[in-house]
């Protein structure tokens, strides 16, 4: 039975790295205190293997054969892929994998009735893994990583109920089929709202965002599900802000905790809310 | 599905214009020397293809592009860097899409 030991919601917007350096102290401050949390926190948990769910953003597949879920099975994952380098301006960064795990993972889901991917080849990555893992330096923790990239933005994707469920099973997954005393970190990489390429591209829903944070703090998943349907999600931003959807497999798969944030920043140029959810996990509800 | 993709159509050829120069640097170079050549190769309706070639982003979204491909279509043409040719790319990019550019903030 594997041990999850640390749970985090977390951004990943490319200018968060880009242009950091051009955004208002306030909002520097806040990026810099919440993934400083997530490192300390992510670091201090001690975990052997990292499962990071992220929106895929069409960066690996075509949109005639998009997955749903598409795990990374290789033994080294590195990026950023080479076109979104000066996009992201992030260092290059590589993480070991964890064949073994991604592959226990594409297994134990099947037999769930949950269709995953699984590729050996190595995977493209943006900003969805490579702003996370470079602002929090989880390449230079000596943990391997499994990223696990889904689809929240080619319709019909996954909605909240999807990944909820998903997250139950993985759960299920970790204490059944994983060795004892594994000590797991799971991570939903996405949001806030946003909405990437669109008409709104420099609208941030500060409302949603401050009352999506807030249901995420609180910890009750009912009313996250009741009300975070697909249409209020894409009203917030579309095409990006269901990437949210990530951190429900990751709520789902701990249970109910309460979580802490660091701050809000809805500077426009980041052209994304900002804020970070850490759970408790000695706060779940049994 | 929800409403917000109604006008979404999968099957455009433009989506596989972008993937590939999302994934190959070479053909990246041809679009920026020669974009006809490229545009040739794919089988664009002829709206779709004088959308690209006039930078009409309404048009081309409303004849059904994903616009998170929109957006990387308009970083090829216009920059991808993120300090400089990354933001003006969304500036002209959404400027296009609402018919005007009061919304846009300014150049941080």
């Amino acid at each position: 039975m594997a041990e999850i030991v640390f749970a985090a919601g977390v951004p990943h917007a490319p200018a968060y790295v880009g242009l950091f350096d051009k955004a208002p102290p306030e909002d520097q401050q806040v990026l810099t205190r919440s993934y400083r949390a997530v490192r300390e926190q992510l670091e201090a948990s001690r975990p052997d293997t990292v499962i990071v769910f992220a929106n895929d953003h069409l960066t690996n597949s075509r949109i005639r054969e998009y997955p749903d879920f598409l795990i990374g099975g290789g033994a080294r994952h590195a990026g950023p892929h080479e076109w979104f380098k000066p996009w992201i301006g992030c260092r290059d960064y590589a993480v070991r994998g964890n064949p073994e795990v991604a592959k226990a993972l594409f297994r134990g889901m099947t037999r769930r009735d949950v269709r995953m991917n699984l590729s050996a080849e190595p995977l493209n990555f943006d900003d969805n893994l490579s702003v996370p893992v470079t602002m929090t330096d989880m390449d230079r923790m000596g943990v391997c990583l499994v990223p696990v990239l889904q689809n929240c933005t080619v319709p019909p994707y996954p909605d909240g109920r999807r990944c909820y469920e998903i997250g139950l099973k993985l759960a299920e997954l970790l204490r059944e089929d994983l060795p004892e005393a594994m000590r797991v970190a799971l991570i939903g990489s996405g949001g806030l709202s946003h909405e990437p390429g669109g008409p709104g591209y420099f609208k941030i829903d500060e409302e949603f965002d401050r009352h999506f944070v807030d249901l995420c703090v609180r910890g009750r998943h009912a009313p996250l599900l009741a009300e975070m349907t697909p249409a209020r999600m894409e009203s917030a931003g579309r095409g990006g802000t269901p990437e949210l959807y990530a951190w429900f497999t990751v709520m789902a798969a701990i249970g109910e905790c309460a979580g802490t944030t660091y701050g809000y920043s809805c500077w426009p140029s980041f052209r994304c809310g900002f804020g970070t959810v850490i759970w408790d996990l000695t706060t779940r509800a049994h | 599905m929800d409403d917000a993709w109604k006008g979404f159509d999968p099957t455009l050829a433009s989506h596989d214009l972008v993937q590939d120069l999302k994934w190959n640097a070479e053909l990246r170079r041809l679009f920026e020397t020669d974009e006809a050549k490229v545009l040739d190769r794919y089988e664009l309706k002829p709206a779709e293809r004088k959308a690209i070639e006039e930078r009409d982003f309404r048009t081309l979204y409303d004849l059904g592009m994903h616009p998170y491909l929109g957006g990387q279509l308009s970083r090829f043409i216009w920059g991808n860097d993120a300090a400089k040719g990354a933001v003006e790319a969304s500036n002209r990019l959404v400027a296009s899409l609402q018919g005007h550019d009061r919304d846009i903030p300014e150049m941080p």
